[in-house]
């Protein structure tokens, strides 16, 4: 196993794991010693997890990264002192999870009344001792709860607002109260809604899961929550609209400028012209991107900061800000995404760069470049390859980074893996993200050549320094991965593999890897 | 003006499409070159519809088949064309831009569609919408260049509401825009459901061409394919492209194989291009060259044909953009081939023939490896044989020499050696296996390089 050059490595490739989805899965039963007894007794390991970042370790980095917007901490339920340690179940535990996954953020819902919910719904089902009756898989999330309080409220409001004041019932359920007070630090959130929150609605679900489960029932109410939805971000708005100008103003169609002195802000897709007072001026947004930096290498909550650079994007787009500000913007923001596996987010930003070079701006040019080439031999994107050779300067493909992704290109239209996986163990900056993500798709298709070009056999060692890998383990593993054990034999000095015996066994599988190229790939 | 209501009323008289459109034309033909000034000096804004009304009733009124509905139609569509009128001479004069010109013809479209729709105008007058099509693409072209010429006022409120710029639609936007609208005239043919004497369908495939060409230009020609299926969901009740114009035929036969070629199904594409290639007027150069252009790397790939002297003769470009790459390939000289290949990457890239081109390099290389079979000669016969029988195994040192000696003395290891062979094995260019032990490659002794003789 010596002499394997693993200083050449790209530090992704020996430091970072690539994205889940494309690696296959660590074996924890398999150890290279065994290899070398022989491979029968393996059986094939469970096939790679679905493309979920959050899949891995989802309660850990919740639970060690506080929400950074409130002081509240998403996984307070769990860690209730009440009654000393409570073991909580699994589905519990599931169930909270489920409740922060950025899949289902909803706007309408602020993290400290989402917290406050959760941590109310767990904590009256302890009381109940319900913890294990109740169905939590199908339970809805908090942020359906709170959307359910403020339908009710709303139609309390309607109700009473001829005849009551609208604070009549403000001293009521003072935990609750205590709970809004997050809210009401929340501009956008507006103030019948801290003071109104609907206790008889809240009250009968948290304490009849079955109602609870009829509530989020899709069929019966999912229209209708969609429709509360786009009611309340209206009325949001609209409110904003009134606090910002007292006087209605026409809509003016130049870029706006903002004065909003605020940090940090929350993404929000708009939906209506934007207002000055919630939008951030570039002055402010040089000091938000110092922060998110800041906080990024402490913290690295990628959803915190995703949704940060989202809404700071937003505030560069509706000023109509382009210069190198936006570029360096874009550009953090793309090297984030791609370093978490964002290729949703990461495209987005590319496009953008795209564009902000054109206009001769500065930046890095170069490096997304390079990005851009290699991200397109990974989609197959035949025309953007094209347009992107076409955009190309004679100076340009003679820089490092993209006479790589040029060469990594040329390589694998010429099937000459020797060459590609050389280039892959020497990738410049951050672009074995990129190339990790079809690596073992060209693994397969060399394997495919491989295994029809030799005759018998070769050295299974021979495998592993052609097509990339770090030890005679890893490779064994890929081919056992993909129902090759039978093709490996030991012997005294070496283990062979024996390609004439493999037919068309890689055939399905390659053909299967070159098909299913998300293009999107978003989170 | 009159003279435009009378060339109205004769095209109405002899049911001719084409006469019909001529009187729609916004460039003036050249044996009167001042057509569109007089139309626009004839009348003014005020009084435009009284007078297209009188104009047509006093020269039309009479003809069979223009009934009150029609002429209604009729008088809406040339209020609208000299509307457009007035801005492509005030274009002409530096007083307008193209983005009005494009404005007011698009204007002018709609009401000629809502002519068929509303007020019955008849199938054999769809050469009108063929016009107006051809210069609604040509306007949004124009209008393209103009606003990027001026960035920055172009984009209007919508992009306040996004997060992002969208550079794509700030650059097309007239064009895509335009796409829109030709796919209405789409529809319009294609959901006619008229006998088929009298049927819009025969408007069909020149809408078609219309919209491959924008979808070329948008960058998007994938798109061309969503326009093919809906056609083929409607086959049953179309004529068959065989009852079209040549002139249509050869357009649509040749994109619909450009289409197949970046799709890298290069045996469909074969086959509609020889096609187009078949149908194509012997004196239309450009469109030959053209379809040349697409056929030749088709053929390289399918059937490992190089073009011959005598084919690229009359086309000088082509001459130059594959000549040397057909010799290098010829001679299996990979260095050459890659020298070649950067040469006239640009006019390759532009043409989106070069990723195709690059695949050629398989064969270069096959040549080289079938050059190193032929010199090791023929084995001893042995005992009871008549007929010689080649080497067949042959040391991957040889063949290393050869590759070394062909990528101009770079030295090539023996692994990326074996690399290389094992691709020509993979791709059924060369027969046999790498017995990697021995260092040899043990080569069929029948047909080791399909196809080539040996």
């Amino acid at each position: 196993m010596s002499g394997w050059p693993t200083t050449q490595h790209p530090p992704s490739v020996s430091q970072h794991a690539p994205p889940p989805s494309y690696a296959y899965p660590p074996n924890p039963a398999f150890i290279p010693v065994q290899v070398r007894q022989g491979f029968s007794p393996y059986a094939a390991p469970p096939p790679p997890p679905p493309y979920n970042p959050y899949a891995s370790s989802p309660v850990q980095s919740q639970a060690t990264t506080p929400g950074t917007t409130t002081n509240a901490s998403p996984s307070a339920p769990v860690e209730q002192p009440k009654g000393g340690k409570t073991e909580w179940p699994e589905s519990v535990r599931r169930y909270v999870q489920r409740s922060f996954h950025p899949e289902n953020d909803d706007a309408s819902v602020s993290r400290a009344e989402l917290e406050a919910k959760l941590k109310d719904t767990i904590g009256s089902a302890k009381e109940n001792n319900a913890l294990y009756t109740i169905d939590w898989d199908n339970m809805p999330l908090p942020q359906a709860l709170v959307r359910a309080d403020h339908e009710a409220a709303l139609l309390k409001l309607r109700h009473t607002s001829l005849t009551t004041p609208i604070y009549a019932d403000d001293s009521f359920n003072p935990r609750k109260r205590k709970s809004n007070d997050f809210a009401n630090n929340d501009s956008s959130v507006p103030p019948w809604h801290s003071t109104n929150s609907g206790r008889s609605l809240e009250d009968r679900i948290s304490y009849s899961p079955d109602k609870r489960v009829a509530l989020d029932d899709p069929k019966s109410s999912k229209f209708q929550k969609e429709a509360n939805k786009r009611k309340r971000r209206f009325e949001n708005e609209y409110k904003a609209a009134n606090v910002a100008s007292p006087s209605p103003t026409p809509p003016t169609s130049g870029p706006i400028v903002g004065t909003s002195e605020t940090l940090e802000k929350k993404y929000l897709r708009l939906t209506a012209p934007p207002i000055p007072s919630n939008v951030r001026p570039e002055r402010v947004l040089r000091q938000t991107l110092d922060l998110l930096k800041k906080k990024w290498r402490k913290e690295s909550n990628y959803s915190y900061i995703c949704d940060q650079f989202k809404s700071m994007r937003q505030d560069l787009t509706v000023q109509r800000i382009k210069n190198e500000f936006t570029v360096s913007v874009y550009e953090i923001h793309a090297r984030i995404a791609l370093e978490k596996g964002d290729i949703g987010e990461y495209n987005q930003c590319q496009t953008q760069l795209r564009s902000l070079y054109a206009m001769g701006l500065k930046g890095n040019p170069i490096e997304f470049k390079a990005y851009r080439i290699l991200y397109f031999i990974h989609t197959a994107n035949r025309t953007g390859l094209n347009d992107t050779l076409a955009d190309l300067t004679a100076a340009e493909k003679e820089e490092k980074p993209i006479k790589h992704a040029l060469d990594v290109r040329s390589a694998l239209a010429l099937g000459n893996y020797h060459k590609f996986f050389q280039l892959y163990l020497d990738t410049p900056n951050m672009g074995a993200y990129l190339m990790d993500m079809f690596v073992a798709r060209e693994r397969l298709a060399a394997l495919c050549n491989i295994c029809k070009g030799y005759k018998p056999d070769i050295k299974l060692r021979f495998i592993t320094e052609e097509l990339g890998f770090e030890s005679d383990a890893d490779a064994a593993q890929f081919i056992i991965d993909y129902q090759g054990q039978h093709l490996l034999e030991d012997r005294t000095e070496y283990i062979a593999f024996l390609t004439g015996k493999a037919g068309n066994l890689f055939e399905n599988s390659r053909a299967l890897a070159f098909r299913k190229v998300d293009i999107k790939g978003q989170i | 003006m009159n003279e435009l209501f009378k060339g109205f009323a004769r095209a109405y008289a002899e049911q001719n499409g084409y006469l019909l459109a001529a009187t729609l034309s916004p460039i003036s033909p050249p044996e009167n070159p001042q057509r569109l000034r007089l139309i626009l000096k004839s009348s003014n804004s005020s009084s435009i519809k009284g007078d297209i009304k009188h104009l047509i009733k006093s020269n039309a009124s009479h003809q069979r088949g223009l009934d009150h509905e029609e002429i209604k139609g009729w008088v809406e569509v040339y209020a609208a064309y000299w509307n457009a009128v007035g801005d492509i001479v005030a274009g002409e004069d530096g007083k307008s831009t193209w983005t009005k010109v494009y404005e007011s013809w698009k204007e002018l479209t709609s009401i000629l569609i809502r002519g068929y729709n509303n007020f019955g105008f008849e199938a054999w007058t769809i050469p009108c919408l063929y016009m107006i099509g051809k210069y609604l693409r040509l306007f949004a072209i124009r209008s393209d260049t103009e606003r990027s010429r001026n960035i920055g006022d172009n984009s209007g409120g919508a992009s306040l509401m996004q997060d992002d710029f969208d550079p794509e639609t700030e650059k097309q936007g007239q064009l895509r825009d335009c796409e829109q609208h030709l796919k209405r005239i789409f529809t319009l043919c294609l959901n006619d459901r008229a006998p088929l004497e009298e049927s819009r369908k025969w408007g069909i495939y020149f809408i078609i061409n219309l919209l491959f060409k924008t979808y070329f230009k948008l960058n998007s020609a994938s798109l061309s394919r969503t326009i093919l299926k809906t056609l083929s969901a409607y086959r049953g009740d179309m004529p068959p492209l065989s009852a079209f114009p040549k002139s249509q035929r050869v357009t649509f036969k040749f994109y619909e194989g450009v289409l197949f070629f970046l799709e890298e199904n290069y045996v469909e594409a074969e086959k509609h291009l020889v096609e187009a290639w078949e149908l194509c007027h012997k004196d239309a150069t450009q469109n030959l060259e053209r379809i040349l252009t697409y056929l030749i790397p088709c053929r390289l790939l399918t059937t490992h044909v190089l073009p011959t002297k005598a084919l690229l003769e009359p086309f000088p470009r082509l001459q130059r953009l594959f000549f040397p790459l057909a010799q290098c390939i010829r001679k299996g000289d990979l260095r050459a081939f890659d020298v070649a290949l950067q040469e006239g990457e640009d006019e390759f890239v532009k043409r989106r023939i070069y990723l195709t081109l690059e695949r050629g390099r398989d064969i270069a290389l096959r040549n080289l490896l079938r050059k190193v079979f032929i010199a090791g000669g023929f084995d001893e016969l042995k005992e009871g044989e008549t007929t010689p029988v080649r080497r067949t195994r042959v040391p991957v040192a040889e063949f290393r020499a050869a590759i070394c000696m062909g990528s101009g003395g770079e030295l090539v290891d023996t692994d990326e050696v074996e690399c290389l062979i094992a691709n020509m094995i993979y791709k059924d260019l060369m027969k046999g296996y790498i017995a990697r032990e021995r260092g040899i490659v043990v080569l069929s002794k029948k047909g080791a390089f399909p196809g080539t003789g040996v």
